[in-house]
């Protein structure tokens, strides 16, 4: 559990972040969306004290930060930003065992734990382990980026715009294999973007900050149905709102009973994903399997459409 | 490198060792340039010897220039050390825009002739293309690659010596190249001043007219400095490929 309490910096008589608080649970992934210039990368580096707190402060575990010493801090949180920042002149292999190696782990258990992180994301050790930085593209670089940052087991991952400069497609896929790698190693993540699908597509949790303040915490579907201020329905997008939600929203939320005919949809996924097959194979209808395989019930377009409206 | 540069230059180097130990072979070549039977070619000591010297004095310049300055480098790049830039960079500067004779002309009095009013010349003349580089190669490691590096834990100190210097490296090589080279023919002026060096030859050839001394003491230090130049050059791409810093070609 990291909960910020009442963080706030000054640079002289400007205030870049000013008195933001809230808490971020284990295992999950809060976003912090905003426009540039809010507040949200160094909000994001006063939590590892790249940046030093005017006044407030961060609570890991409950041990507050500042007792313990900077670099410690440091190795016992991941760091991505944008651009990745690897080391050009060491190899991927190098560059992943980063903070094993400040943290003196033996020659075996970092060459284990390459090879596990470089398997995690597809890359294959062989290959990969000995290139160096520019050897790579953008989306293999992306990857390395994140492997060197969780080497050495973080309590929190922080990454700040860690997609911003891939391609649409590269950053779809990228964005899925850290929402499935979160999922399996439980981790904890603080993920900075002005990418408002970005947010809703990996946010458990969403902070909008503006001009320095922080204006909505919350699930996803709350800054939709409930935005805090106009700024945050400015920017969740009012006409495709109903599209947001039934994106957030599971099969089984708009279960209804009966039976349907036709190739079942998984309980499991969206509302959206759900509309979609509906609208593509011309059927009012579909039935609704569960983990199992077992028909569940069914799921119809004016189910789905009047839970749209609902919100 | 291709293969007709290369070739080259080994002839270049077999012809410079040939020189240097047998001399007198080279006879022919010189007599022409001779008037009223003068030696043809210096005679007044060993070549070999003379060579050595010289590049003894050269390096060793070159080792001390190199130690004061990255050092200075390191320690005015740092953040304590920032308000020392600019008074550092124009005492290094004055190093080299005041004369090497100059400098000669007054280290005499207080050192003595010989080797020593030569190595402070050279070490002073020496430090700019060093220091200024060491300034360029640490200040272009990119900001983003040392807050990655801040981020993950590492001390100053780590990195300073994993990360900025490292990556610091070619271009601080290319700035002791440059200074070894410069150095390789203002050596020749510390035979005025007793110093043993390849300068004895030019000397003696002015004192007795002779335009084959000249050109031989001119030579061997012109064909040292291309040689070592490259033979530099090479290190520093051989290292660049070993640290990963870019293709071979860069
Ligand atoms: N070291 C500093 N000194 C003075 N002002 C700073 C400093 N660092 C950041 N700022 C200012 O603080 C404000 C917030 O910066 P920050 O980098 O946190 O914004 P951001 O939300 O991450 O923006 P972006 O989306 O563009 O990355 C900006 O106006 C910036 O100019
Ligand atoms: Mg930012």
């Amino acid at each position: 559990m990291i909960e910020i309490e009442r963080l706030t910096k000054r640079y002289g008589d400007t205030t870049v972040v000013d008195d933001v608080s809230f808490g971020v649970e284990e295992g999950t992934i809060t976003v912090v969306v905003g426009t540039s210039g809010a507040g949200k990368s160094t909000l994001l580096r006063m939590i590892n004290r790249l940046v030093e707190p005017t006044s407030g402060r961060v609570l890991i575990d409950g041990q507050d930060t500042r007792s313990i010493p900077e670099d410690d801090l440091r190795h016992r949180i991941g760091y991505v930003i944008q651009g990745y920042g690897l080391f050009p002149h060491r190899t991927v292999a190098q560059n992943i065992a980063t903070v094993p190696r400040l943290l003196g782990w033996d020659r075996k258990r970092i060459a284990d734990r390459i090879e596990e992180l470089l398997d995690l994301y597809q890359l294959d050790p062989a290959e990969f382990a000995t290139k160096f930085p520019h050897e790579l593209s953008g989306g293999q670089q992306q990857r390395v980026g994140v492997a060197r940052a969780l080497a050495a087991r973080p309590e929190l991952l922080l990454m700040d715009e860690p997609f911003g400069a891939l391609d649409p497609v590269i950053r779809a896929k990228a964005q899925d294999d850290l929402l499935a790698i979160q999922r399996r190693l439980r981790a904890t993540i603080v993920l900075v973007t002005h990418d408002m699908e970005e947010a809703f597509h990996l946010g458990d949790r969403i902070a909008v900050m503006d001009q320095a303040r922080l204006i909505q915490y919350g699930p996803p579907a709350e800054l939709l149905t409930r935005p805090a201020e106009a700024f945050v329905e400015r920017l969740v997008g009012t006409a495709d709102r109903p599209f947001r939600l039934l994106s957030l929203a599971k099969v089984e939320d708009a279960l209804e009973p009966g039976l349907a005919e036709g190739e079942p949809v998984a309980a499991s996924g969206t509302l959206y994903e759900a509309l979609s097959r509906l609208m593509w194979c011309g059927r009012q209808d579909l039935p609704v399997a569960d983990g199992t395989g077992s028909v569940i019930g069914r799921v119809s377009i004016t189910g789905i459409l009047a839970y749209g409206r609902s919100a | 490198m291709s293969r007709r540069a290369v070739m080259i230059r080994l002839t270049a180097l077999i012809m410079l060792l040939a020189f240097i130990s047998a001399p007198n072979l080279f006879a022919p070549v010189f007599e022409p340039l001779t008037t009223n039977n003068a030696p043809a070619i210096y005679n007044q000591g060993n070549l070999l010897f003379l060579t050595m010297a010289h590049l003894g004095t050269v390096f060793s310049a070159a080792l001390a220039s190199t130690l004061v300055a990255v050092l200075l480098g390191v320690l005015v790049t740092r953040p304590s050390g920032v308000e020392f830039l600019p008074l550092s960079r124009s005492l290094v500067s004055i190093g080299q825009t005041f004369p090497p004779v100059a400098v000669l002309a007054i280290a005499v009095p207080l050192v003595g002739f010989g080797e020593k009013p030569t190595l402070i010349a050279l070490f002073l003349y020496g430090l700019l293309p060093i220091f200024e580089n060491t300034l360029t190669g640490l200040t272009q490691v990119s900001p983003l690659t040392l807050d990655a590096a801040k981020g993950m834990g590492m001390g100053p100190t780590r990195r300073l010596y994993e990360v900025e210097l490292p990556l610091a490296l070619p271009v601080i090589l290319a700035g002791i190249r440059l200074s070894v080279v410069i150095n390789l023919g203002t050596a020749t002026i510390g035979s005025t001043v007793a110093a043993k060096g390849l300068g004895e030859v030019i000397i003696a050839g002015l004192q007795s007219n002779n335009t084959a001394f000249i050109l031989q003491g001119g030579l061997v230090v012109a064909l040292l400095a291309v040689l070592i130049h490259d033979g530099l050059m090479m290190f520093e791409r051989l290292l660049v490929r070993r640290l990963g810093l870019g293709p071979a070609a860069a």
